[in-house]
């Protein structure tokens, strides 16, 4: 209960940033989406029942600070956690060119999906004349966040010590080598 | 069964997750103008906190603006007091219209649609997403906002309320895929809609022999419902005439700059006719 508190806490903090001041300093198509990093990392390294009621609580979240509906993330952010973990299982998530393949992934499904929902659900087919455009942006905006994060985290693990759940990333760290 | 149950239980909770948030997002989908506990919930327990983030931005660049980065300001200034002549200028010709407008509208007894009392309101934040095109106000329930209200600022429309929380508001974009206005052309009166295309406007169900030129300014018809007749929503970009169909293929620039967008307006009284 503490860990999902404690990623909404997070997820919280990142949608302020990207509705009230990333909109300061980047286009709509450069901002990152850090709930989709948040998300991902949910699906590599938490438990399954802990991923899945963050995911959906985190994407109920970003539902209220965008668009018109509340379910599109979601439901997006449901099929990219259960992807993400069951790409994990067949794969060795403690690569680290796998974590940045896993971004490119995840953000190319989230586009898609939501295209797709838009689409199909709400009839804005216009919506492609504003995604696609936006993905290699949103992908490069999205791998340089990663990596600042990812090296905070590295350093925030020093001093907070080791934590079994974080597969594929304590492993990147040179202080606790592979 | 109960061995095929384990043995497929991932997939089996996947599927029912999966169609049950489909089916949230449908049922949401329906009803559009309701905001939910939850989003209410959400946006107030955040206003505050984009108020203050909001707050701390504007000191920040103010400061920067004003007194460190000063590097422009001297041909800023020459710019500036040209543009004053200029719009001195334009402001005279158009007290001269103004006037002569309320002289025909006493004669042809007609009413003004945009005599509606109105709410001013500051932007707070935009939406988190870089596919949908909102903003935050710092309005809601409490200063007598509903769902459904037309938002404008000094150029034209900016858009309509679509969520509404004690002390904030969600406002959906006239550029919002989702977003369709009543439009005409001001020059010709060809009737359209005006849909939003992230940062630009398409105009469709313009006819093939409508007359549409480039520079040619859209305003609301009034014929939606939602905005007053003869707001200003953008300026014709370009027009294509494909060798087949209908409608023209219309592209415009909205005339509300969003990406500067600090204050707007909520028209909050009903329509006088």
């Amino acid at each position: 209960m503490r860990g999902i508190l404690l990623f909404l806490l997070v997820g919280i903090f990142f949608i302020l940033l990207q509705s009230s001041v990333f909109p300061l300093f980047l286009s709509p198509n450069w901002r990152p989406n850090l709930i989709l990093l948040l998300i991902l990392y949910l699906g590599l390294s938490e438990s399954l029942s802990r991923a899945l009621i963050s995911g959906l609580l985190l994407g109920a979240i970003q539902d209220s600070f965008c668009g018109p509906s509340l379910g599109l993330y979601v439901s997006v952010y449901l099929v990219i956690i259960l992807v993400t973990r069951t790409l994990t299982e067949q794969f060795n998530a403690e690569s680290p060119p796998l974590l940045l393949l896993l971004i490119a992934a995840g953000t190319l499904l989230q586009n898609l999906l939501i295209a797709l929902y838009l689409t199909i659900f709400a009839e804005t087919a216009s919506v492609f004349h504003i995604l696609l455009p936006a993905i290699p942006k949103q992908f490069f905006a999205n791998l340089f966040f990663a990596a600042i994060l990812l090296y905070l985290l590295l350093r925030f693990q020093c001093f907070c010590g080791y934590r079994p759940g974080l597969a594929g990333l304590v492993h990147q760290s040179k202080r606790y080598g592979s | 069964m109960r061995e095929l149950l384990r043995r497929y239980q991932f997939v089996l909770l996947a599927i029912i997750l999966v169609l049950a948030t489909v089916v949230l997002y449908s049922y949401n989908l329906r009803q559009k103008t309701a905001t939910t506990f939850f989003e209410r919930a959400v946006l107030t327990f955040s206003a505050p906190f984009q108020s203050s983030i909001d707050s701390v931005v504007d000191s920040i660049t103010g400061v920067w603006d004003n007194y460190l980065w000063l590097v422009d300001t001297s041909q800023q200034n020459q710019q500036l007091e040209r543009e004053n002549l200029n719009l001195r200028a334009e402001l005279q010709q158009a007290q001269e219209v103004l006037q002569q407008n309320v002289r025909l509208r006493k004669l042809l007894a007609f009413v003004d649609d945009l005599d509606r009392p109105a709410l001013p309101a500051q932007v707070i934040g935009e939406d988190a997403s870089n596919w949908a095109r909102t903003i935050l106000i710092d309005k809601g329930t409490l200063s007598g906002l509903k769902n459904g209200l037309p938002v404008v600022a000094a150029q034209g429309v900016v858009g309509r309320i679509i969520k509404v929380a004690p002390e904030s508001a969600r406002v959906l974009l006239i550029t919002d895929a989702s977003s369709a206005v009543a439009a005409l052309v001001q020059r010709t009166r060809t009737r359209g809609v005006v849909r939003g295309r992230g940062d630009n406007l398409s105009i469709e169900y313009a006819l093939r022999d409508a007359d549409l030129q480039v520079g040619d300014l859209l305003v609301t018809s009034g014929m939606g419902g939602v905005f007053p007749k003869g707001l200003p929503l953008g300026v014709i970009k370009t027009v294509e005439k494909g060798q087949f169909g209908l409608f023209q293929q219309v592209k415009a620039i909205p005339t509300v700059d969003f990406s500067y967008l600090e204050e707007v307006m909520v028209i909050v009284g009903e329509d006088d006719l």
